[in-house]
């Protein structure tokens, strides 16, 4: 005779409560919910650099966003990887000319606006 | 496939005669005609009685828990209508469950405990149900500590011995007045939010 799958009285108890909150827990999302996303287009105004590194075999291209007037407000985003340091170097270069707002690199940080201490 | 089609006939005529005759007044002769095959065939498919007795219980069970699953699919009062729909159709086809649960006790104690594991679930799901609706705000605060555990256990008595009680006062069995039954325990708990969703949802189907 087959085996029948038994559960403990206990634990179907909670799993009937689980799928009960499941109504409460599980809502429609609002609109806030997607700011997450909305808030990436600063990285449109910002000043980009690539970053070439050796990571398990291969050589990773990161992309390296910082806004021009707020440059504290900064993000690291690996975009791919590649077996061939050359090869890499071109992907990252056109990577990042594709990224950046101002294509030919004009757009420049001005380290005053880091606001560094020295002490 | 046709050993399957013929297992399933047998198997289907074993449920008529179940609940025409109880499960210890039938043989395996009677099951063979009303199948329409010889008993010889019959002994191809199912060795014993006992073996017949088994499948149908398989099939009885599997069916149950096919109901059991389907809690809460939707966090609407219908949710529960469309469960009593499918609770309803499972007791009028095993009628004999009842008449026969002394006999399983005694014979068959392995069906027996799946059974009360069963129900147990069954029981369980109602006052959850209870819980839930209670927690949505359809259903009023409990008046006094313990009245919504007596409430389930009042749901679960009139879904599993509804049946049998229309057909000992040769009552018709039909699925709407088995549901009104149902209802009937449930709706002087509504809250005026649980009505309405009730009078929208469920009153149409039920025809109150």
């Amino acid at each position: 005779m087959k085996r029948v799958f038994t559960m403990s009285t206990d634990l179907y108890s909670r799993m009937l409560d689980g799928l009960s909150n499941l109504f409460f827990t599980e809502k429609l999302g609002v609109d806030a919910d997607m700011n997450f996303y909305r808030n990436d287009f600063w990285l449109s105004d910002s000043a980009v650099i690539e970053s070439l590194q050796l990571r398990k075999g291969a050589w990773e291209i990161n992309l390296l966003f910082a806004h021009h007037k707020t440059p504290l407000k900064f993000l690291s985003r690996r975009i791919t990887s590649h077996s061939c340091p050359k090869r890499a170097r071109t992907m990252a270069f056109y990577m990042r000319r594709q990224a950046a707002k101002d294509q030919r690199g004009t757009l420049t940080l001005d380290l005053n606006d880091l606001n560094l201490t020295l002490n | 496939m046709n050993s399957l089609t013929t297992k399933q006939k047998i198997l289907e005529a074993s449920i008529r005669l179940f609940n025409w005759n109880d499960v210890a007044n039938v043989r395996l002769q009677q099951i063979a005609d009303e199948t329409g095959i010889s008993v010889g065939n019959l002994a191809y498919h199912f060795k014993n009685k006992e073996a017949i007795v088994n499948a149908v219980y398989e099939n009885l069970f599997e069916e149950f828990s096919l109901i059991l699953s389907a809690y809460l699919l939707s966090p609407k009062l219908s949710d529960f209508d469309v469960q009593m729909e499918q609770y309803h159709r499972f007791f009028a086809k095993y009628k004999f469950y009842l008449i026969d649960l002394f006999e399983i006790e005694r014979s068959y104690p392995h069906i027996m405990r799946r059974w009360q594991d069963s129900v147990s679930k069954m029981m369980m799901q109602i006052r959850k149900r209870l819980d839930y609706y209670l927690q949505r705000g359809m259903l009023l605060p409990e008046p006094a500590p313990g009245v919504y555990d007596s409430l389930a256990n009042t749901i679960w008595m009139t879904i599993v011995f509804w049946v049998p009680q229309q057909v000992l006062k040769e009552k018709p069995i039909e699925e709407v007045y088995f549901k009104q039954s149902v209802w009937s325990h449930i709706r002087p708990y509504f809250t005026p939010k649980g009505l309405d969703e009730f009078t929208h949802d469920v009153h149409p189907i039920t025809q109150f």
